[in-house]
């Protein structure tokens, strides 16, 4: 019992079976897409339609009620197929030539079809349909290579933890002998050289998954564009961190692998390739769907073939293994690709595979990337009243939020989602509003952007205030957070980067920097400079009064507030906070590592150029956090140069403190002067120059122990040698 | 190196000069074409030949008419043009060359002063 629908094909009315009018629809198809690239192809088409009509107004004229599958498929036999066409149009013909006048057309050209199948079967790997148990890879392996289906399936399960993955890669990946059936070709990966803009390698993929080439170039474009907005400290533009990482290298590395592994398609019958059978997530579906029916069978077949076979794969594999070495010796002289030979094959499979996988790399990574720049973005909207006024900018926000961000993670999601579930819709509305909604999202970016860089216009004219310290001549100097407080660590599971914590309508920022500079006199000085911008000036000075930042002191600890508050009704506008700290001659200090540098949120539009000046403009920065520091003459150091056992010393007395710290101050000085010494030997040497025996570079003289120089020292009892002395204290050595 | 590519290759060289040799000789149905190709035990499958007389068309070599058919839709009868005319009898010359010089090439050793280049006047 079968459907009959009327089409009407070629102007008539015709009658026929619902499954013949799939067998010519998809013939007409893969007609249109042989010829695509023909001059004249929508009149090659229209002539063979013509007479296909006239065939079937034939065969209903003949008495038929309707068109069925048989007629049709003789039809098609008799106009034959594409790939029939594609050796050149010719191979055809000439089988038939050869064999003799006394055949019948119809007869020949079902050989005909037979022959070039099994000569294409040799020659590309199948999935065998007729031998499978899973997928037919093994099988279409087997038959590939010449080898025994059991052999590749033992090895295929002896391997299973390692041959899962490549097995459905295959399974993939694979044609399915069904395929070649209907008069489609299958689908390969070229490069496409008609539409292309470097290589054709995302017009390739583009015909491949059967989507706009646009889609594969704007996703290989997107990490070059997020490398653009690196720029700045801190923008929006490139929050998304693990994309400009992950991608800005990779997408570029993919493109040139695709493009060095991807054959150019060169020949109509490789466009036609190119373009032949779609291969989607629907098509996956349903292939691996259909191999699943009749499963249980066939594994029962596959037991049976086991037991009587497994005798026999000890003799076959010597055999085959003869086999195969005389292919390949055979192979290696001949042009490899042309003739298709197995190990070419090999090697197309091989790039082909990994085509596959970094194709299925890319595709979740994208997806995972949307996601996580969807979610991102939304934990980050608790933030916006910090940082965004109220009114236009709001709604732009907004806008640029749904618009901009969630509207084509929604839809590039709801297009995999119905790519799978087999939705087809022949409208593009659904499209179109994507995209338009998309660009409303844009504009909005585009103006939220324009008016917080209206916002960042003006900074205030900064002024130093210097702060009153309770005792400013301590010993010891020690930075840190005011600890007390519950809200005083930051959320590590959800951190709201631009802000170290939150109260109920105040947000913290640690743009605090901090500068460590020589005292001119013996006490301690603190000072503060405060930093904001604004859209005005005055909106700035105004938001930098409106700054309440305490520093004080308490004993030798110098406490700060946790961070810059930031009020909804003030923004968030680059507030930022300078501390300088001088530090008397001989006296310590030390930074906290909560403290340490800054977290320096900063956004910039490239219209604050003397921000920098406040950044780079002193040796002030010379430290770091978590170590004590002295302040010398020449400016800090270290009090312990190595970083073993400082936390030993805060416990011993002050007596050996004092002590240790007499011992090291020499023990700097000496180092000091082993490096004046070896600087002026060098400089000794290379004014005289004094050449050194060839072999003396092979064994670097080492510099002088340190008890060799403290004698010296005493000999001299000047603490500084001449030259000459130091040379000849080098070759005493 | 198979046989059957070198046949094929043979064959198609004078596929196009064939299918000319039959139009020009009165106006024809590409199906008739077929028909007549096989009688010849020469076969072409006509998803082949539509594409081949579409290209010769388009060249200026061919020209056709619409008639109007009672087992079906109009039908198109292919005639050759002036253009076309020249075109075959070019054709036609060079074939007569070929033949002869391969004939002369694969005729005994006695008769090998006969030979000629046929790339000569191609």
């Amino acid at each position: 019992m079968k459907k009959v629908i009327n089409i009407n094909f070629q102007g008539r009315v015709v009658p026929i079976e619902e499954t013949a009018y799939d067998i010519l629809k998809q013939y007409v198809e893969s007609l249109r897409s042989f010829f695509a690239n023909e001059e004249g192809c929508d009149e090659i088409i229209n002539d063979i339609e013509g007479r296909i009509a006239e065939l079937f107004a034939e065969t209903l004229k003949k008495g038929s009620t309707c068109i069925t599958d048989d007629n049709v498929n003789a039809i098609i036999n008799s106009m034959g197929r594409p790939q029939d066409f594609e050796d050149d149009e010719t191979k055809v013909q000439s089988q038939l030539g050869s064999t003799g006048g006394d055949q019948k057309q119809q007869q020949s050209s079902s050989s005909n079809t037979n022959e070039s199948f099994a000569d294409e079967k040799s020659r590309r790997l199948f999935r065998d349909e007729n031998h499978k148990v899973f997928g037919g890879v093994c099988a279409g392996i087997a038959n590939h290579f010449g080898i025994d289906r059991i052999l590749v399936r033992v090895l295929f399960i002896l391997g299973f933890g390692i041959a899962f993955i490549p097995y459905l890669i295959l399974w993939v990946a694979i044609p399915s002998t069904a395929s070649t059936v209907i008069g489609s070709a299958r689908k390969r990966l070229f490069r496409n050289p008609d539409e292309k803009f470097i290589a054709g390698v995302c017009s390739g993929l583009g015909n491949y998954f059967g989507i706009n080439a646009w889609i594969p170039r704007v996703l290989f474009l997107i990490p070059f564009l997020s490398l653009f907005t690196s720029w700045s400290h801190w923008g929006i533009l490139n929050f998304p961190n693990f994309l400009n990482l992950s991608f800005s290298p990779g997408a570029t590395l993919i493109y040139i692998i695709l493009w060095l592994v991807l054959p150019e398609a060169k020949t109509t019958s490789e466009k036609l390739e190119m373009k032949g059978e779609k291969v989607d997530l629907n098509s996956i579906k349903n292939t691996i769907q259909q191999d699943m029916q009749g499963f249980g069978e066939r594994a029962q077949q596959f037991g049976k073939e086991m037991g009587t076979k497994a005798q026999e794969i000890g003799v076959k594999l010597g055999e085959q293994g003869k086999q195969f070495s005389k292919e390949a010796g055979a192979v290696a002289g001949t042009a490899v690709r042309k003739t298709g030979t197995t190990f070419g094959d090999i090697i197309a499979l091989i790039f082909k595979i990994i085509a596959y996988f970094i194709l299925a790399v890319v595709l979740i990574a994208v997806v995972g990337a949307l996601f996580g720049l969807g979610i991102a973005v939304t934990s980050l909207l608790p933030l916006k009243s910090y940082f965004i006024a109220d009114g236009w900018q709001s709604i732009l926000l907004w806008g640029t939020f749904i618009f901009f961000i969630w509207v084509p993670v929604i839809g590039i999601i709801t297009w995999i989602v119905r790519r799978i579930a087999k939705i087809k819709s022949n409208s593009n509305l659904m499209r179109y509003t994507f995209v338009a909604l998309w660009f409303i999202g844009l504009f909005c970016f585009i103006g939220l952007i324009a008016s917080i860089s209206n916002d960042f216009n003006y900074h205030n004219n900064p002024s130093e205030s210097t702060l009153i310290l309770t005792n400013p001549e301590t010993d010891k100097l020690e930075l840190k957070y005011i600890s007390d407080n519950k809200y005083y660590f930051n959320n590590i599971f959800l951190h709201l980067e631009p802000f170290a914590s939150i109260d109920e309508d105040t947000a913290y920022v640690r743009n605090i920097n901090i500068r460590i500079l020589k005292s001119d006199n013996d006490s301690f000085r603190v000072t503060m400079l405060k930093t904001a911008y604004g859209a005005t000036k005055e909106d700035a000075e105004k938001r930098v009064v409106n700054m309440n930042f305490e520093i004080n002191q308490k004993d030798s600890a110098l406490l700060f507030d946790r961070g810059i508050p930031v009020t909804k009704t003030d923004k968030f506008r680059n507030q930022a906070i300078y501390v300088t700290v001088y530090v008397p001659v001989g006296k310590r200090i030390q930074v906290d590592g909560s403290l340490g540098w800054g977290s320096d949120v900063h956004i910039a539009f490239g219209n604050d150029m003397d921000y920098w000046d406040w950044k780079n403009d002193d040796n002030g920065y010379n430290w770091d956090d978590n170590k004590e520091y002295v302040m010398t003459e020449k400016g800090l150091k270290l009090t312990h140069p190595s970083d073993d056992d400082k936390t030993d010393e805060n416990n011993s007395t002050d007596d050996t403190k004092q002590k240790l710290e007499d011992i090291q101050q020499q023990k700097q000085d000496l180092d000091k002067q082993e490096q004046d010494l070896k600087n002026s030997l060098q400089q000794d040497s290379a004014k005289y120059h004094y050449h050194q025996p060839a072999d003396s570079n092979k064994t670097p003289v080492k510099p002088p122990a340190k008890e060799t120089q403290l004698k010296v020292q005493a000999e001299t009892s000047t603490g500084m040698l001449s030259s000459p002395a130091a040379m000849a204290q080098r070759f005493t050595l | 190196m198979d046989i059957q590519n070198t046949q094929s290759q043979m064959r198609k060289g004078v596929l196009e000069f064939c299918i000319l040799s039959i139009i020009q000789q009165g106006e024809v149905y590409p199906s008739d074409i077929v028909e007549r190709m096989k009688a010849a035990n020469l076969y072409i499958l006509e998803g082949t030949l539509y594409p081949l007389l579409t290209r010769l068309k388009n060249a200026g070599y061919l020209t056709y008419r619409w008639v109007e058919s009672n087992s079906g839709p109009p039908r198109k009868y292919f005639l050759m043009t002036e253009q076309g005319r020249t075109f075959y009898s070019e054709l036609e010359r060079t074939w007569n060359e070929l033949a002869d010089a391969v004939k002369a090439l694969t005729a005994p050793p006695e008769e090998t002063n006969v030979i000629e280049t046929p790339n000569h006047n191609q």
